[in-house]
């Protein structure tokens, strides 16, 4: 498989008033075409401004993107526009709409931004839609649908341009395990049917045996993992976890030994 | 650099989509729409009438004091006739000044007309063919002076009135007698004769009648009380007017009395618009609010355009499309409604003069084309200087700052 997505020597920083927040620092990692990536961290470690990265809409203080071996962020803003409505789809944890729109011309946005005609754009988005089974809410506001509904019209708008790439924050983070499940399918579909690339950020420990690729993200920094040591990998972070709630619990006073 | 992953196409969204995207978001608050419509409605409205009464009244004034006398003509008189005669050769000098297309004379002479037995005072005018056309003079009954015109004279209504002849028609082919005194070196004689009537014209409030110039000038008449020129274009009135002033002569032109008109008119207007300004003021401010709530309650809605591939200037293009929909098709209405309204006037007021014996209809509201499509000009500007603000944030709304948003 050929390398699509490429992230060298990245560092973010945030300036808030006198003090810089340093988010990722030097983070390097290839992901390949055709494949299912998982990022995993605990919260503010950095995966969302790394999707973010990765969308064209946070330019990293050091270092680029690469997308099919070019550069990113030497793109203009109009380029980096056009590359996120024809190159990537993106599903949020918390699903956005236009809210005057239905669920038809919310899928249709990608197509619209693209220059398509609303009558082709909705053709496709009808389509869309119908693969994630959702055909027959067309016509409805996208608000008022269940947390799932939502989430399969959001894998929808996502794939309405054929993307190369689908990036998924926490897509699962809000749905229980049924809906999660389906979610989840929908993206390994559309890898083995449409030939595309999934990068997905993800808290779920139960989806990291799914993933070709784990990146490992912890206090900014990125550990690139094969998928086959998983469950080292997973029981290590299981250690670490039990170690650092010992660690609080015991500076905190509430540990058994110490009382 | 090559950059084959944004492709060859520069394609973003359409206007037609754009225009689309803005209306459906002005529907789904259709209230608030509704509301700041009617403000807009209202002010734009308010304007648009005042204005148009204001021209219509204008309008009525100008034909009224100028009549249908031809804004192309001058009238040249001498300050001090014994000095400066506004004679023959002074004609004929007028008539080879650039740009001058015709001039025309007139003896303005008191006379007595005698007819039907009764004898009255009257103002007899010597005028010759091209003054007649000058002045726009017609005749509603009958016909006009023409060059092989010898004993025939054309009078007013208001003569026949005063000798009691009501019918225009039966005057034609009558016979007058026409006593004329002229003064001719220091010797007054008099011009005795009878003339046949051969028209009537409408104008005029004292008794007045038309002569061939020809009869005054073979008995020695030499001076003209007005002398009527037309120039070629309307431009060129300025010009003619300071070639003859600079030969000694003064003139006058129905551009003076416009404008005056228009001067006082002016202010008249201004002072209108000034009271429908109140309302517009008040239908702006509804906009502003009504964009920035919009930008507000919408911050995600743009993040979330911005990050799905949107340009960020195609989310300021949105917001200026909002608000032009909103001052457009406000102005639309306002002046739909502001026409409706004076053509109704117009006819209530017509009704009401032709019951109180008024022959001639007059419109109290105009509605020019050219005010029309200024309204809307206006409207169009201030909806780009309303949604300015509102837009440029729009534009400059940081996708991930905005999806943050709780």
């Amino acid at each position: 498989m050929a390398g699509i997505i490429k992230i060298k020597n990245v560092a973010q920083e945030f300036v808030s008033g006198e003090e810089t927040l340093h988010v990722l620092h030097d983070v390097s990692f290839d992901l390949k075409e055709k494949s299912f990536n998982i990022i995993f961290g605990q919260s503010g470690s950095g995966k969302s401004t790394l999707l973010n990265i990765l969308s064209g809409l946070q330019k990293p203080t050091r270092g680029d993107a690469f997308f099919e071996n070019q550069p990113l962020y030497e793109l203009s803003n109009d380029q980096l526009a056009r590359y996120r409505a024809d190159k990537i789809g993106i599903v949020y944890q918390t699903n956005y709409w236009v809210k005057s729109l239905t669920v038809l011309e919310n899928v249709s946005l990608p197509l619209f931004f693209l220059g398509a005609s609303r009558s082709h754009a909705e053709a496709e988005a009808r389509k869309a839609l119908d693969r994630v089974g959702m055909g027959k809410y067309a016509d409805r506001q996208p608000f008022l649908l269940s947390g799932g509904e939502q989430q399969r019209v959001a894998i929808a708008r996502a794939l309405i341009n054929n993307p190369v790439v689908l990036i998924a924050d926490e897509p699962t983070g809000n749905l229980d395990t049924k809906n999660g499940d389906m979610i989840t399918a929908l993206l390994q579909n559309y890898i083995s049917e449409q030939g595309g690339t999934v990068i997905m950020v993800t808290h779920n420990m139960e989806y990291l045996p799914l993933a070709d690729h784990l990146l490992h993200i912890q206090d900014g920094g990125v550990e690139d993992l094969k998928s086959s040591n998983y469950m080292e990998m997973s029981k290590q972070l299981m250690d670490d976890m039990k170690k650092r709630i010992d660690a609080l619990a015991f500076a905190t006073g509430h540990r058994k030994g110490s009382e | 650099m090559n950059i084959p992953l944004v492709g060859s196409s520069n394609k973003a969204i359409s206007f037609k989509l754009l225009a689309y995207i803005a209306k459906r978001n002005l529907l789904s608050k259709r209230l608030r729409t509704s509301l700041t419509l009617a403000g807009v409605i209202i002010g734009i409205g308010a304007i648009f009438f005042l204005l148009s009464f204001g021209l219509g009244l204008q309008k009525i004034v100008t034909d009224e004091i100028v009549g249908n006398q031809s804004i192309k003509s001058i009238d040249v008189s001498s300050p001090n006739s014994g000095i400066l005669k506004l004679d023959v050769d002074a004609l004929n000098r007028f008539s080879q000044l650039p740009h001058v297309q015709q001039t025309g004379g007139s003896f303005l002479i008191p006379g007595v007309v005698k007819v039907n037995g009764a004898e009255i005072d009257a103002v007899a005018y010597g005028v010759d063919i091209p003054f007649q056309s000058i002045s726009n003079l017609s005749a509603f009954s009958g016909r006009l002076l023409v060059g092989e015109d010898n004993r025939s004279v054309v009078v007013n209504r208001s003569l026949l009135d005063a000798v009691g002849m009501k019918d225009a028609e039966d005057a034609v082919g009558k016979e007058i007698n026409l006593s004329i005194p002229i003064k001719i070196g220091g010797v007054t004689k008099n011009i005795i004769d009878n003339f046949n009537i051969i028209g009537v014209i409408s104008s005029g409030s004292g008794s007045e009648v038309f002569v061939p110039s020809h009869i005054l000038v073979s008995q020695g008449v030499s001076n003209y009380s007005n002398v009527k020129i037309v120039v070629d274009e309307n431009d060129d009135v300025s010009t003619v007017r300071s070639q003859i002033e600079a030969l000694g002569f003064e003139t006058l032109s129905p551009i003076d009395t416009i404008d005056q008109i228009n001067q006082i008119f002016k202010y008249f207007n201004i002072i209108l618009v000034g009271f429908g300004a109140i309302g517009m003021i008040v239908a702006v401010l509804g906009m502003f609010n009504t964009l920035t709530i919009s930008l507000l309650e919408r911050t995600k809605e743009i993040g979330l355009m911005v990050a799905l591939g949107a340009r960020s200037r195609d989310m300021k293009r949105l917001f200026v499309l909002e608000a032009l929909l909103l001052s457009v098709t406000g102005a639309g209405i306002g002046i739909l409604g502001a026409v409706f309204g004076g053509i109704i006037i117009n006819i209530v007021m017509n009704s009401y003069a032709r019951g109180r014996g008024v022959t001639e209809s007059f419109d109290l509201f105009a509605t020019p084309w050219w005010l029309i499509l200024g309204m809307i000009g206006f409207m169009v500007i201030i909806g780009l200087v309303v949604v300015y603000f509102p837009a440029r944030r729009a534009e400059r709304i940081s996708p991930i700052e905005a999806l943050r948003q709780e």
